[in-house]
């Protein structure tokens, strides 16, 4: 039994683990790569033995050594694949890795399982070539790799920017920088940016270089399709405006054999869901966010999160999340937090508050805009796992299916392999043009295990048909 | 909202929308009130399985029926004749299978015993574990999913009202009706039906009827597409496994193991310890499925009684006050019993006997 | 195929590995997709319900697009390592 079990080792789960271990408690740090950083810091593959060093790499490093250095117990390269609770209300946490299933309990539990991209579907969108952009900054810092020889950058956010000076900076050549936002929204944003004075500089520096290597750079303009087949081979691009709607004008076609497309981030949710907290729509935090007193705590009793689970604050914010959240299930499991821990939570909820600034200014400039569910054309999948296209969404709306589990039931929208992680949020947008509901009326659909498909032998071991437990046979 | 019904019905699954339609015919002025969306509760999430294996002795004819409505609704309800198998892995388990079929033959339904040969020659990738099989060949499915989308569709064409996100939070019985509300709306109706399943108990509370209700949480998994590994509905002797692969690839599993949760808090949660042996004995039926992925597994809750027979019928202390629900194979049987239910309360006699919900409820 | 600068970038050995019959090599401990992707294959299986291509899309191990099968197994191929002698086959529905 472990006094807390931590999903997920980026900056927020690490530290929130560091912390709760800190102040004597049996701590296990749970997660899917191979080491601790999170996205932001990913680690490298096994297969790099060494590289120029970058700033996340140096920071993820200085974590991952931090992490060695406490006997704080791993668990890496596993998988959360349910939550549950037992008779004494402690958390049964479900894992899977290469030795198969096992369950773990804990009596607190932190979920810290960060963000996961938005991708507005578009005509073509499922062509191989064609990745998301916070994909490609996993392909970039795991592999050093880029996506292909010539490059589109496109979407929303500074995300585009850092995707494509680091495809240039691996070697590869970007075609062209596609950026829904305007120049103006960056002017907008820049206020806030100034609080962080080195990462608005980086910003500046990501967009300066791609003028210095003339890299065409669309401002305002968004994907209107990508072309090829069996795989991308360009894309047509759009004048838009400040609300996202796309110009009846000729399409732009740029040549490439990748793409890197994306929205901004998402709260990843599910493990949250999963357990039971409830949940609100906040589009300045990215979307659905678990609702949470200010330390993290949920609405289910020992039941914490932090980082950008939380709502997108980005990995500034993520440490005095992490710390929060550990002083929150301190307090809660000792009944008590002493007096320098108090002064220590002031202390962090002061630099959250700065770090915050910044972060919700970077999430603001994904915040959707009217002309968002726009971009989705009739015969575009929105479900890629069960090829659903929004034609068949708007039809099954037609016949009265109001909710995301309605929808999901008549058209598979959501029922594939992915549990609708990639869809759910276009189903949601679709359903709101379509109705004029707001997107905390059309709800989510129920959240179910398991977290990411399993196999059965991974779950299931072997049988010795006489332990079965039978209750019983059911009436004649 | 403001307006009077013949008949409010309270619940928007099989059972409510199929007796709506058949008050309907019969010229009553109706309203369906569903908490959630229509057809999403147990009727759009159970396993789908039209098994006569499965259903009880008594209840027998009444399958026979509702089978027979899903058969004619075919492709729109999703609807495919398999056949089904049930498995005997012991001695014991080969006796009961006997006993039990043999009474369920004789209620009318087509079922035989088979050779172990016949059985592999037919599902080649069943464990050679088997050492007794039943078959029925009028066993199969349908798609529960489907359910909701089927009955919105028809209560839209019959210019039936729904209302969906209807929790009712009071009943009253005035002079000449009921008033049924949700928070500050307010529907007025001179008889009230409760079909609503898992969330009966309290619903029948309201009006100051207690029913002797409990509701199980029976767990349904399905996977990723697969290669073909069976072509019929396999069941297991003791009813702990139902199981089919739809035309799509994917298997579905299920076989009532018991979940988390109640009526009153949600949805129900899948329990670790009860999915994992119902899908260890669905690979240890199928060995082959051990390399398929799960993704994803649920609960719907299934009302019943002691006696494990429907509540059909009038409720005793008050007039105009109907039930219907805990029917033990609902899925099936829902589409008749409700026709028949519908019969009923427009005053005719039905086909079949109803289940008089004021019987004394003693453990079958 | 994709470019990278010089070194300071050193990788593990190269290992030659199949991949829907054909031969393929990359550095030990990548992951199968960046290897295919390393020599220009991008294309990982076909979607179930129309002939169309699919590849690697969120690098994640969420979207489940990249999927291959080792030994009968589907497996992310974002997430899962090659080794000398690996046989991996395209996803048959």
């Amino acid at each position: 039994m472990y006094d807390a079990t931590i999903i997920g080792s980026g900056p927020a789960g690490a530290n929130a683990a560091l912390e709760a271990h800190d102040l004597g408690l049996k701590v296990l740090i749970v997660d899917e790569q191979r080491d601790a950083g999170g996205q932001i810091w990913r680690v490298k593959s096994k297969s790099i033995l060494s590289a120029p060093s970058t700033e996340a790499s140096i920071k993820g490093d200085a974590l991952r050594e931090r992490l060695k250095q406490s006997s704080i117990e791993v668990k890496f390269e596993t998988r959360v694949w349910h939550i549950d609770k037992n008779e004494e209300k402690n958390w049964i946490i479900n894992l899977v890795s290469k030795d198969g299933s096992h369950s773990v309990l804990s009596k607190a539990l932190i979920i810290a399982t960060g963000a996961q991209e938005r991708v507005i579907p578009v005509q073509g969108w499922t062509l191989p070539g064609v990745v998301g952009l916070a994909g490609a900054t996993a392909l970039f810092k795991e592999h050093m790799m880029v996506p292909g020889k010539s490059t589109v950058v496109a979407g929303s956010g500074p995300l585009v920017f850092f995707v494509a000076s680091e495809v240039i900076r691996l070697g590869g050549s970007v075609a062209a920088v596609v950026s829904i936002n305007g120049f103006s929204d960056w002017i907008k944003a820049l206020p806030a940016m100034v609080l962080n004075p080195k990462l608005l500089w980086q910003g500046i520096k990501w967009i300066g270089d791609l003028y210095l290597k003339r890299v065409p750079l669309y401002w305002r303009h968004g994907i209107r399709s990508f072309e090829g087949l069996g795989h991308v081979v360009g894309v047509n691009v759009r004048k838009a405006n400040k609300k996202w709607y796309l110009r009846h004008d000729p399409n732009i076609f740029i040549a490439a054999d990748s793409v890197c497309y994306g929205h901004g981030l998402m709260p990843s949710i599910e493990a949250s869901r999963l357990a039971g907290a409830v949940h609100t729509y906040e589009p300045a935090l990215g979307g659905w966010v678990p609702f949470t007193d200010e330390n993290g705590r949920t609405t289910v009793p020992y039941l914490y999160v932090c980082g950008d689970n939380a709502g997108i604050l980005g990995a500034q914010a993520a440490p005095h999340r992490g710390r929060l959240a550990a002083y929150a299930m301190v307090e809660d499991l000792n009944e008590t937090l002493p007096e320098d821990l108090l002064a220590k939570r002031k202390a962090e909820k002061k630099l959250l508050k700065w770090a915050s600034i910044f972060g919700k200014a970077a999430t603001g400039l994904s915040i959707l805009q009217p002309g968002a569910g726009g971009l989705i054309s009739k015969q575009t999948e929105v479900c890629r796992c069960e090829g659903i296209n929004r034609l068949e969404i708007e039809k099954e709306v037609k016949t009265g299916a109001l909710s995301p589990n309605a929808v999901k039931s008549g058209t598979r929208c959501g029922m594939g392999p992915c549990g609708g992680r990639f869809c759910s949020e276009s189903m949601a947008l679709i359903t709101e043009q379509a109705t004029g509901k707001t997107r905390a009326e059309i709800g989510l659909p129920t959240a179910r295990p398991p977290l990411r498909p399993v196999a059965m032998d991974e779950i299931a071991k072997d049988l010795n048909y006489d332990d079965l437990p039978i209750p019983g046979v059911s009436p004649l | 909202m403001n307006f009077k019904f013949d008949i409010a019905i309270i619940g928007g699954g099989i059972m409510g929308c199929e007796t709506a339609l058949r008050l309907t015919e019969g010229g009553m002025r109706v309203v369906v009130l569903e908490q959630g969306d229509i057809g999403q509760g147990a009727s759009g999430v159970n396993a789908g399985t039209l098994s006569m294996q499965i259903k009880r002795v008594k209840l027998m004819p009444y399958a026979i029926k509702g089978h027979a409505i899903w058969e004619k609704l075919g492709e729109i309800i999703g609807f495919h004749k398999t056949g089904g198998y049930t498995l005997a892995f012991n001695d014991r388990e080969a006796e009961l299978l006997k006993e039990r079929m043999m009474l369920k033959k004789e209620a009318g339904a087509n079922i035989s015993f088979v050779s172990l040969n016949q059985l592999k020659e037919k599902e080649p990738n069943l464990a050679n574990k088997v050492v007794a099989a039943s078959y029925c060949p009028d066993d199969g499915y349908a798609n529960s999913s489907l359910t909701g989308y089927y009955y919105r569709t028809r209560m839209e064409n019959a210019g039936i009202n729904y209302v969906e996100k209807f929790k009712v939070t009071n009943i009253r019985q005035t002079s000449d009706g009921y008033e049924v509300s949700s928070g500050e709306n307010l529907i007025i109706a001179k008889r009230v039906l409760l079909a609503c399943g898992g969330w009966m108990k309290d619903v029948a509370a309201m009006i100051g009827e207690e029913l002797p209700i409990r509701a199980r949480i029976n767990t349904v998994s399905v996977t990723e597409r697969a290669p073909k590994l069976m072509s019929t509905v396999i069941g297991h002797a003791t009813g702990l496994l139902t199981m089919k692969q739809k035309p799509n690839g994917t298997v579905l599993i299920g076989g009532g193991w018991q979940g988390k949760g109640t009526p009153e808090e949600g949805r129900g949660t899948v329990a670790t310890d009860s999915l994992i042996p119902n899908l260890q004995l669905a690979k240890y039926a199928v060995p082959k499925l051990s390399n398929v992925r799960i993704v994803r597994s649920w609960t719907g809750f299934e009302a019943n009684v002691p006696d494990f027979y429907p509540l059909a019928g009038a409720l005793p202390n008050k007039e105009n006050l109907y039930v219907l629900g805990c029917v033990r194979g609902g899925y099936t049987i829902g589409p008749y019993i409700s026709r028949l239910m519908g019969d009923f309360i427009l005053g005719e006699e039905p086909e079949m006997p109803l289940f008089d919900p004021s019987r004394s409820f003693e453990s079958a | 195929m994709s470019k990278e600068p010089a070194p300071p970038i050193v990788r593990t050995e190269i290992v030659e590995f199949s991949f829907d019959g054909r031969k393929f090599s990359g550095h030990q401990g990548e992951t199968v997709a960046v290897a295919l992707l390393r020599q220009g294959i991008i294309q990982l299986r076909d979607a179930p319900n129309t002939p169309a291509a699919r590849g690697m899309f969120c690098v994640m191990g969420i979207c489940q697009e990249c999927v291959i099968e080792i030994n009968g197994k589907r497996k992310e191929a974002c997430r899962v390592p090659i080794s000398s002698g690996l046989i991996i086959d395209k996803v048959k529905y």
